[in-house]
């Protein structure tokens, strides 16, 4: 008999709120990550990094570092290139203007004759202790030769612009163009009404306060590799080591522990992890790096930074005829693929969002800069697409004075023209955009709001109004997940995935959908990841893990039962269709024959029930919401305060609802801080201004936290076995638009009119004291 | 190297510190209590906050050798008797954590926090977490689960 209790198993499974997995450990302190483990040897890195943001390097000294005591290494980009290890490879299908090929400056684990940005990792000290580390990289002595830089992309396009890549005739890496210029033209011509905004999408940090720790062991015995790391994609990272120092795959085993946070920052290696990976094996003993903060903000990807002129028309009910969207994006100095994707596919992508939008011309450049690496942050291309368009749609509005929940209604692609192509052939299985939007109106009391302006006027405020109606893409582009079950007689499932924790609580949601099919309570099923050893896949980005991993988990236990009928078919003496299962027991039919599933793998030959299962969903996932907020702006500072917001989410089938509200509101707080607070500074010779906590503003708890999150869960996704759709990005795209239009709303309303429109991110109390007083910044691309 | 002495979640501890020593590497590395968490090494962040003598205090700023003779408490020394904290429960409940990485620092600065004051305002909770940053939450479950543990405190005070 199972030793299992008969279980309601409603209270565990999908749909229902259950205590996290994660939670006991971390509470505890007990939490695993990669800077919590410290093997006996391991020795500390410190990097040397360049204090100018381009530059030749004439000579590198480290002979007085080298004899500090405790010392083990120092390590240079040229010794580096002696021995062999490469650069990072770039694969990018994108072209130049003139037609040829990518090309970006080679990304070595430490740069090696030529820095590109301030903070570029040059030299590496290996040493006893961190301390011992941190003082001899001081004394390692790098002489330069200062070149000229450029940090913003609109002035790298100058045709004097320093070059970032010798013997480019410019800086850019890459160009693309969308649509139907001629249509696009043609609709202007017959519009009856045309806006246009001028968009700065500011460059941000994405700081998880984990910052990236590594920790590198070479095993003699092995010959293998074995790097621990915060990250969101093991395998990536796995790939990109071993490219680097020319390795086999089995060669090179990646764990990652507990994540403190990734927003996409995590994703794919960095030059750092290659140059410990590289000491690991040249020094035959493990040696750990944990970054600094400051270290963070300067060589951590950051995400964003694009400019962009955009247009809209429209005929005299409002209905949108086209859109045309100029844009440059800051690549920084080494463009990735990443780098350039989101700028110029991810967010075309979803440009025309949630509206029936046929006609779009884009014209979009990635431009490299002597900066930090653009790469992926929460949302990636899809909070800077859903943000032009959620301007313009405002923008309209207030041109034809109509209501901007009216507006965006009338262009909403209907539920009957399901499944609908946008102009950038993507498919959108299903959506109710207009339910969701009188939802969202409702839940936020929208046409109360004339009374409560009055109120904030009263007190000497000004109140503002805004909304953001949008979808985004989900799936990272990896639509397929391999998972193995394993059931032991002790009583667990082992459920292996290779998708990611971070932080969002996905172990626990996998073990929901678990739960649903093996009905057993949730402590009996074991969630492992993060172990290139056991599994392999395309790791946690782009809101992909519930419905990609959860869809896998969902298939791969239904195949486990199966696969276990048949074993308790041959246990039972019966045949399998007379077997039925439930709550961890197979029973014939009719009889009071049975036997646990749990008994049953102590059965098999090998002392368990082993499935490997690989499924795929059939596309992406089109998470769509409706959300509404108000500010109240002081006049006599230019403060903003959120003082509502109210939000309508479509994530499909909900899994873990805790976790799905967690993910909206904390995703809308990052949202929030793009809006009003956040901007990773340059200045013009390349130096960062914003490198700290104190310079660099997070939200922070004084903020606002009273959400009203609805989630409306009557539409599944309709190509994923689980019905569901992503979650991780939705509030981060969503509040940046609502909240700025909200603003801009106010500064309308205090007499800037359609002026308010030329405010840009982030609404800084300076800013938006200036714009009550009709001083606006330049628009960032002029002509 | 100078020997600290100094009571660690209840227990004597000492430890070996050169004087440039910060408290949290002692409590890290010599100790191995390794739930009090570096985040921005530089006092801005909050996650390595531990109690010193009952007072919530970023264990990066403080040298290892200012801890002589005080009493430490680290998120391990939460728990009594083997059963969660109030904060613990709460946190779990309300969901005020996800990656994990600022919560013991959050659970300490509120730790301070109920320790002076059993019925605190969201103004009050607000004030005591100001300097801890979480980039997850957007901190609206954290507050919610410091009100839920004074709540749970003050009944089992009652009872």
């Amino acid at each position: 008999m199972s030793a299992v209790p008969a279980v309601e198993v409603g209270r565990f499974g999908s749909g229902q709120q259950v205590k996290r997995v994660e939670d006991p450990a971390l509470l505890a302190g007990k939490g695993q990550f990669t800077d919590d483990v410290a093997p006996a040897r391991q020795l500390h890195v410190a990097f040397v990094r360049s204090p100018h943001a381009h530059a030749r390097i004439v000579s590198i000294d480290t002979a007085a570092a080298s004899k500090m005591p405790g010392v083990a290494a120092v390590f240079t980009g040229a010794q580096l290139a002696a021995a062999g290890v490469k650069p990072m490879p770039v694969v990018v299908p994108f072209k130049r203007p003139d037609g040829s090929d990518v090309v970006t400056a080679p990304r070595r684990a430490l740069a090696h004759e030529r820095v590109r940005f301030a903070g570029e990792a040059v030299a590496m000290v290996v040493a006893a202790s961190r301390d011992g580390a941190r003082a001899a990289a001081d004394a390692v002595w790098v002489e330069y030769d200062e070149l000229p830089a450029v940090t913003d992309a609109v002035a790298a396009l100058k045709p004097d612009a320093p070059r970032v890549v010798d013997g480019l005739p410019d800086n850019i890496a890459a160009v693309s163009q969308h649509g139907d210029a001629k249509a696009v033209d043609a609709a202007f011509e017959r519009a009856a009404v045309k806006v246009a905004v001028d968009i700065v999408n500011q460059r941000l940090a994405p700081s998880p306060i984990e910052p990236r720790t590594v920790l590198a062991d070479f095993d003699a015995k092995s010959q293998r590799l074995t790097i621990r790391l915060s990250s969101q994609m093991p395998t990536g990272v796995r790939t990109s080591v071993c490219d680097a120092l020319g390795l086999k795959p089995d060669a090179v085993r990646v764990v990652v522990g507990d994540v403190g946070g990734g927003f996409g920052m995590k994703t794919g290696a960095y030059p750092e992890d290659i140059a410990l990976a590289h000491a690991a094996r040249a020094l035959q003993r493990p040696v750990k790096w944990r970054a600094e903060r400051l270290e963070e903000f300067l060589s951590a990807v950051h995400g964003r930074d694009v400019v962009s002129h955009c247009e809209m028309a429209l005929d005299a009910n409002g209905k949108v005829l086209g859109v045309r969207v100029k844009a440059v994006g800051n690549t920084g100095a080494y463009a990735t693929g990443t780098g350039i994707l989101i700028p110029l596919v991810i967010g075309p992508w979803v440009t025309t969002s949630i509206y029936d939008i046929q006609a779009i011309d884009l014209r979009l450049q990635a431009v490299m800069t002597h900066t930090n690496t653009i790469g992926a942050y929460r949302g990636a291309g899809r909070p800077e697409a859903i943000y032009v368009i959620e301007r313009l749609m405002d923008a309209a509005a207030r041109e034809m004075r109509l209501d901007p929940a009216e507006l965006r209604r009338r262009n909403m692609i209907r539920p009957d023209q399901m499944p609908y192509t946008n102009p950038m052939a993507q498919v959108y299985d299903c959506g109710q955009f207009e339910k969701i939007l009188d939802q969202g109106l409702k839940l936020a009391d929208w046409h109360g709001f004339a009374a409560r302006r009055e109120a904030s006027r009263r007190a000497g405020k000004l109140r503002g109004r805004g909304i953001a109606t949008f979808l985004e893409w989900t799936s990272g582009m990896a639509f397929e997940e391999r998972v193995t079950v394993t059931v032991t007689p002790d009583g667990m499932i082992e459920v292996n995935s290779a998708v990611q924790g971070m932080g969002q609580g996905i172990a626990t949601s996998l073990a929901q959908l678990a739960v649903d099919v093996f009905q057993v309570p949730l402590d009996r099923i074991r969630v492992v990841m993060g172990d290139t050893d056991r599994n392999n896949g395309f790791g946690s980005a782009g809101s992909r893990s519930l419905f990609i991993g959860g869809s896998s988990v969902h298939v791969a236990s239904k195949r486990t039962i199966d696969e276990a009928r048949k074993l308790a078919a041959d246990a039972l003496e019966a045949p399998a269709a007379d077997i039925e299962y439930r709550s961890g027991r197979f029973s014939v039919s009719g009889t009071d024959l049975g036997i646990g599933l749990f008994e049953l793998a102590g059965k098999q030959h090998d002392g368990r029930i082993y499935v490997d299962s690989t499924n795929a969903v059939g596309g992406p996932s089109w998470p769509n919401a409706c959300h509404v907020c108000e500010v109240e702006i002081d006049p006599a500072t230019g403060s903003v305060q959120l003082v509502a917001y109210a939000s309508v989410n479509d994530i499909g089938r909900v899994v873990s609802p805790q976790i799905a509200r967690g993910q909206v509101e904390g995703g809308a707080v990052q949202g929030v801080g793009q809006a009003l607070l956040e901007h990773m500074a340059y200045d013009p010779a390349g130096q960062p201004l914003s490198a700290s906590f104190m310079d660099y503003a997070l939200p922070r708890v004084d903020g606002f936290r009273a959400f009203k999150t609805e989630f409306d869960t009557s539409i599944p996704c309709t190509t994923n076995a689980i019905g569901s759709k992503g979650v991780g990005e939705l509030g981060t795209i969503g509040a940046t638009p609502c909240v700025v239009n909200a603003v801009i709303d106010a500064l309308d309303h205090a007499g800037q009119g359609r002026n308010a429109e030329r405010v840009q991110m982030p609404l800084t109390p300076e800013r938006v004291w200036r714009a009550l007083h009709g001083d606006y910044d330049p628009p960032p691309l002029q002509g | 190297m100078p020997t600290v002495q100094f009571k660690i979640n209840g227990r004597a501890a000492q430890a070996q510190a050169e004087p440039q020593d910060l408290l949290v590497d002692v409590i890290r590395g010599q100790l191995a209590l390794t739930g009090t968490h570096v985040g921005c090494d530089t006092g801005q962040c909050g996650a390595c906050t531990v109690l010193v003598d009952g007072q919530a205090t970023r264990s990066c700023t403080l040298l290892a050798v200012q801890a002589q003779g005080c009493e430490v408490t680290t998120v391990e020394g939460l728990a009594h008797n083997g059963e969660p904290h109030a904060l613990q429960r709460a946190f779990t409940d309300c969901h005020g954590l996800q990656c994990g990485f600022c919560t013991p620092g959050m659970l300490m600065s509120a730790a301070a926090l109920l320790r002076e004051n059993a019925d605190p305002s969201e103004a009050d909770i607000v004030d005591a977490l100001e300097g801890n940053l979480c980039r997850c939450t957007g901190y609206v479950n954290i507050v919610a689960s410091v009100q839920e543990a004074a709540r749970l405190l003050r009944a089992k005070g009652a009872a």
